[in-house]
């Protein structure tokens, strides 16, 4: 058991970093969102894989569920902000937030 | 086992594209089907609801809602990225990925195992039962999306 969680354990780890490294990197705010719903993958195939790792599929289950539920409502609201930062800014631009005031 | 490598090397694949590729609307449908590819995993794993759910609402759902942003948005390609990410996040990322290999099942192996008793019962019970304050907790997160993108979204007082 505990080598096809290995196995799970190192693509879920191969997300989690390709988003944080997408985050540093990255300057559009939709992109840097991508990279946040890249890291929530990972994070999803860990739990999934845990679960079905050491015999607990039913809970693990609940917690991904649990977790997207809590995904589209993070996904509304940061998209509902970018939209809102796009019309004062007029860019997508990251480093333009930098320079807001007030 | 080799279509479930196949299957999560393709997810790892399309997130890194969704990650990459300049043109936002490409990048929305590549994590679309990095979705759909996790979806089909967690269907392989016997969680045929996280499957569903990861599916319609990941693949589905969140897709609508970015392609929707990126119509709204329609200038957003033209952000400046550093020239640094062409060649730093390739880089970094293999090198990471060769680490990962190395020392991740030795990593694992220092996790103290949990005692979990075997679990009984169907999904619905562990979910209504074991579960229902994580419930709660959705309904109100629910909740508190619908009332942040309202007031997000609120229009400007007249007098204003």
């Amino acid at each position: 058991m505990s080598n096809t969680w290995f196995y799970y354990a190192f693509f879920a780890a191969a997300l989690v970093l390709a988003g944080v490294l997408g985050l540093l990197l990255k300057r559009n705010l939709i992109k840097l969102f991508i990279c946040i719903e890249v890291i929530g993958k990972g994070i999803s195939l860990l739990l999934l894989s845990t679960g079905f790792a050491k015999g607990s599929i039913l809970t693990a289950q609940a917690l991904v569920i649990t977790y997207i539920v809590i995904e589209v409502s993070l996904v509304a609201t940061a998209l509902a902000l970018i939209i809102n930062v796009y019309r004062t800014t007029r860019s997508l631009d990251i480093r333009g937030l930098a320079k807001l005031k007030g | 086992m080799i279509l479930q490598t196949a299957l999560l090397i393709g997810v790892v694949l399309f997130s890194v594209l969704a990650i990459l590729l300049r043109d936002l609307l490409k990048s929305a449908v590549s994590l679309a089907v990095a979705s759909l590819l996790l979806g089909i995993i967690f269907f392989r794993m016997n969680a045929p609801y996280a499957g569903v759910f990861e599916i319609s609402v990941v693949a589905g759902l969140i897709t609508v809602l970015f392609i929707l942003t990126i119509t709204l948005v329609h200038k957003g390609d033209e952000v400046r990225e550093s020239r640094l990410a062409n060649w730093v996040f390739p880089l970094f990322f293999v090198i990471f990925v060769v680490i990962d290999a190395l020392v991740m099942k030795s990593l694992l192996g220092k996790i103290p195992a949990l005692a979990s008793g075997a679990e009984t019962g169907t999904f619905g019970e562990v979910l209504w039962k074991g579960r229902t304050l994580d419930l709660v907790g959705q309904i109100a997160v629910i909740l508190a999306g619908v009332f942040a993108v309202l007031a997000l979204f609120r229009k400007g007082d007249k007098h204003e």
